[in-house]
């Protein structure tokens, strides 16, 4: 498009400069699209009278209560027009003014949309049967999730910044959650746990690095077949060794380790500032893999692999090397991110990752390959994720199975180029031979 | 790599006895050879799981630790738990020789004893089907991981027209298959769309697509006029007995193998066909090979992606359809779904069978014997069927790894290693 503008006349070099203008449009629509959605449908959708009550207090306390804040009783209807009118106008105003941080305002308008739809689903009288909803409660449990998919993303940026794919986070899920589950539950220490979690993850990222980078497979057929590997692995053990042998596999949850005075803050200390240790865990790393990406000689020379593999062989960079030892590292941490689900989750049961693995791919995607757009898309994903249950569970007569798609979908959308452009490493993928 | 360079240079000895030659046809990397080879491997590490998760040989072992001596029983007992896990295997996937002695000599019991024959044709059916439409796809470099989806929208479709029309079974079978075939096409057409006008990864596509159908299929069966009516499961209506595959030998038989081997055949012989004859199957091959010089001799390469697209996602649909108008007769919520899902085992066969029809009826056919082998060996001796899956995943990785089988068995002749077209995210 660019190449055939002819750049010495200034009247034609503006069409280049507003290329990806079309794309911020289509943004601004699709929120605008969203404000309305949420204006008439969960606004004027419900009627006159009704109101939904919010609470602000947790339910599970572990180290005391917070601050407290007492409930809050909404008129539905005038509030979720007022969160449309919200959305509406960042997306109009997305539309006219096309702004660099287009996606940031659709971000804000999916909160708002999630918000009104948990206010919409609880109405009274409505069809539920419980007329609360508990922020702190959907956050804390959202982010139980959004901690699992932050492991699993970071893992896959890690892999794929060397020039791996990795499909096959599910399996490394799979193998450090159940590594974890029989660890914890032998020796009852999560610390034991996370230490046995991470070196089954690392062997998994090594067999997926020994067949991509030594026997040059092919990386996806590679992923996909580990992953069915460590669910049958994983199934096979759970019917021949964890059904006899019960104490194998007792579901102990780690207790949480509040943080002095920062957890009485209300709604966010018992979201941030209230959790088991392998949240602050995801949290250290994401700072650590932004830092050691971006900042450090080990990153730039993890990036030019993933990027270039020649000139960086070239450049006396062992290519290989590079590649086992970032795959290596990417499966520990997704094995890490196993024995958090199991943390949280009880215990272990097949399919009980069910395609978490493959959302936390998602939100790599969705995140552009960088850390911190992984924990944007991993907070967007894992509360939606948990919306889905969370509805089913509570018994809400709308078809969760849309709101089930919602992290398929956006995917789908960016890979695509419909909603912001993505752009993988450049040698993602691609097997290295040197000549 | 020092290894592979000393292996190429005695290839190059120019004197060769007959013997020796004979000999190293059979140790080289033909395509056959990799696979049993990597079958073996499969069957050794399955042998070895056996022998670390089951607790009698366990406990063998742990006796024979305290009385030196015992170590030959000890040795026993293992084999005997591995071999009777494997016998149950063969013998409920192919033949079991006690049977077929029985019937030979009485002319009685042929039901039983072609039973587990018939498990595993019925088992093969929509795995040939489905595989062969991945492999068309892999021929073109392009990457359908999405057939497991693709599948299940087939299977929604073909549920529809067949248990929702009423129309005598001359049309009604063929419409249900068609249908099938649509559902299948419509769902691989989205991300032939996508990649052939965004330039969407179809690998990341499709694989997103998958969950999106699971959710429509969840939908479809809860939500839509295919629920079974009075039911508040995921459940879909039943098939018009006008619109299934009926067992070859009648229902009385007890033998399910079904008119949908016959579905399968057609859909070979269509391949065969089409990738050696036809001028779209001829495209396809070029733009495999090499799209630039595709493009180059005047294929269009937008169209060459729908066109294939189609073409798998139609063939994953039959699949789905013909196992559910074969076997079940509905389709429920766990239909394809997680460890049942044909599409994975798809793309693993499609490797296998090097991607060419032939060799993906003998990779089906081979995956259904483990798989109903698994089964009968669960009732058998109580192992989890899962082991099969593990023998296969094992295979899969094997083959997909020429390199790697070459230098365990320490095989002569450079590995013509299997190219496969990917070429990740970014291509």
């Amino acid at each position: 498009m660019s190449a055939r503008v002819d750049v010495t006349t200034p009247e034609a070099a503006v069409p280049a400069v507003r290329e990806p203008v079309g794309r911020r449009r289509v943004i601004g629509a699709l929120t605008i699209a969203l404000g309305l959605f949420i204006i008439f449908v969960f606004g004027f959708g419900s009627a006159g009278g009704a109101h939904s009550v919010v609470v602000f207090n947790p339910i599970n306390l572990s180290s005391g209560a917070p601050w407290n804040l007492s409930n809050l009783t909404v008129l539905t209807r005038w509030w979720n027009v007022v969160l449309g009118l919200v959305a509406l106008a960042l997306g109009v105003e997305t539309w006219v003014r096309r702004p660099a941080g287009a996606l940031a305002r659709f971000g804000v308008g999916g909160v708002m949309f999630f918000l009104a739809l948990l206010l919409w689903s609880v109405r009274q009288p409505g069809p539920a049967p419980i007329g609360t909803i508990n922020i702190t409660s959907v956050l804390v449990n959202s982010s139980a999730v959004i901690m699992v998919l932050i492991f699993g993303s970071l893992s896959g940026v890690l892999c794929e910044r060397s020039g791996v794919v990795n499909i096959a986070i599910e399996g490394q899920f799979i193998g450090g959650a159940v590594a974890g589950a029989m660890v914890d539950s032998t020796t009852n220490s999560f610390w034991l746990a996370a230490l046995v979690g991470i070196i089954v993850g690392a062997l998994v990222g090594w067999l997926l690095a020994l067949l991509a980078v030594r026997y040059i497979a092919d990386q996806i057929i590679i992923g996909v077949v580990i992953v069915t590997l460590m669910g049958s692995i994983s199934s096979y053990l759970n019917i021949q060794v964890l059904a006899p042998y019960p104490n194998l596999n007792l579901g102990n949850q780690p207790s949480n380790v509040a943080i002095p005075l920062l957890y009485k803050i209300p709604v966010i200390g018992p979201t941030l500032f209230d959790e088991n240790m392998f949240f602050y865990a995801a949290v250290a790393l994401v700072a650590l893999t932004s830092f050691g990406l971006f900042r450090t000689r080990w990153g730039l020379r993890v990036r030019s692999v993933g990027e270039h593999p020649k000139a960086a062989e070239s450049v006396g960079i062992n290519v290989a090397r590079v590649r086992y030892s970032t795959v290596v590292l990417g499966g520990a941490v997704a094995g890490l991110g196993g024995v958090a689900f199991i943390a949280t989750q009880g215990q272990f049961q097949p399919g009980i990752t069910s395609g978490y693995g493959y959302i936390a791919l998602a939100a790599m995607i969705f995140g552009k390959w960088k850390p911190s757009g992984a924990v944007v898309a991993s907070i967007l994903f894992g509360v939606s994720a948990y919306l889905v249950q969370n509805l089913q569970n509570s018994n809400v007569p709308i078809s969760t199975e849309f709101l089930t798609m919602f992290p398929y979908l956006v995917t789908i959308a960016v890979v695509a180029g419909l909603i912001g452009r993505v752009r993988p490493p450049a040698a993602d993928g691609v097997p290295y031979q040197r000549d | 790599m020092s290894e592979v360079v000393a292996n190429a240079t005695s290839d190059a000895a120019p004197e060769k006895s007959p013997r020796r030659r004979w000999w190293e046809r059979y140790s080289s990397t033909s395509p056959i050879t990799l696979t049993m080879l990597a079958l073996v491997l499969g069957v050794v590490i399955g042998a070895l799981i056996i022998m670390v998760t089951s607790a009698t040989v366990l406990d063998a072992w742990r006796h024979s630790f305290h009385h030196v001596g015992s170590i030959g029983s000890t040795l026993k007992i293992t084999f005997d738990n591995v071999a009777a896990a494997y016998r149950a295997m063969l013998t409920g996937s192919i033949i079991d020789p006690t049977l077929l002695f029985h019937s030979i000599s009485t002319g009685h019991g042929w039901s039983e004893t072609m039973t587990p024959l018939s498990e595993t044709f019925t088992y093969a059916t929509p795995l040939v089907i489905a595989s062969i439409g991945v492999g068309v796809a892999f021929q073109t470099g392009i990457f359908n991981i999405g057939a497991n989806g693709q599948a299940i929208m087939g299977g929604i479709g073909g549920t529809a027209v067949g248990s929702m029309i009423h129309v005598p079974m001359i049309i009604h079978l063929p419409l249900t298959l068609l249908a099938g075939i649509v559902g299948g096409a419509v769902c691989g057409l989205v991300p032939g769309v996508l990649k052939a006008y965004t330039g969407a990864h179809e690998v990341i596509v499709t694989l997103m697509f998958n969950y999106v159908v699971n959710a429509i299929l969840i939908y479809a069966l809860t939500s839509t006029a295919l629920q079974l009516p009075g039911q508040a499961n995921g459940i879909s209506r039943n098939f018009d007995a006008s619109a299934t595959l009926d067992p070859i030998f009648g229902a009385k038989s007890g033998l399910r193998v079904s008119y949908g081997i016959f579905v399968a055949a057609a859909v070979v012989v269509f391949a065969i066909w089409f990738l050696k004859r036809s001028s779209l199957g001829f495209d396809f091959r070029i733009t495999g090979a090499n799209p630039n010089a595709a493009r180059a001799s005047g294929i269009n390469p937008k169209f060459i992606v729908l066109a294939l697209f189609v073409v798998s996602g139609g063939l994953a649909g039959l699949a789905g359809v013909v196992q559910a108008a074969s076997t079940t007769h509905y389709i429920d919520s766990g239909f394809l779904v997680g460890s049942a899902g044909i599409g994975f085992t798809a793309i693993t066969i499609a490797l296998l069978g090097r991607l060419q029809p032939m060799g993906i009826v003998w990779g089906s056919l081979l995956f259904a014997a483990l798989g109903v082998g698994g089964r009968a060996m669960q009732a058998a001796t109580g192992i989890p069927l899962d082991l099969a899956t593990i023998i296969q995943s094992i295979v899969v990785l094997f083959v997909a790894s020429p390199v790697l089988i070459k230098e365990i068995f320490r095989l002569r002749k450079g590995a013509q290693s299997f190219q496969m077209a990917t070429k990740g995210w970014s291509s």
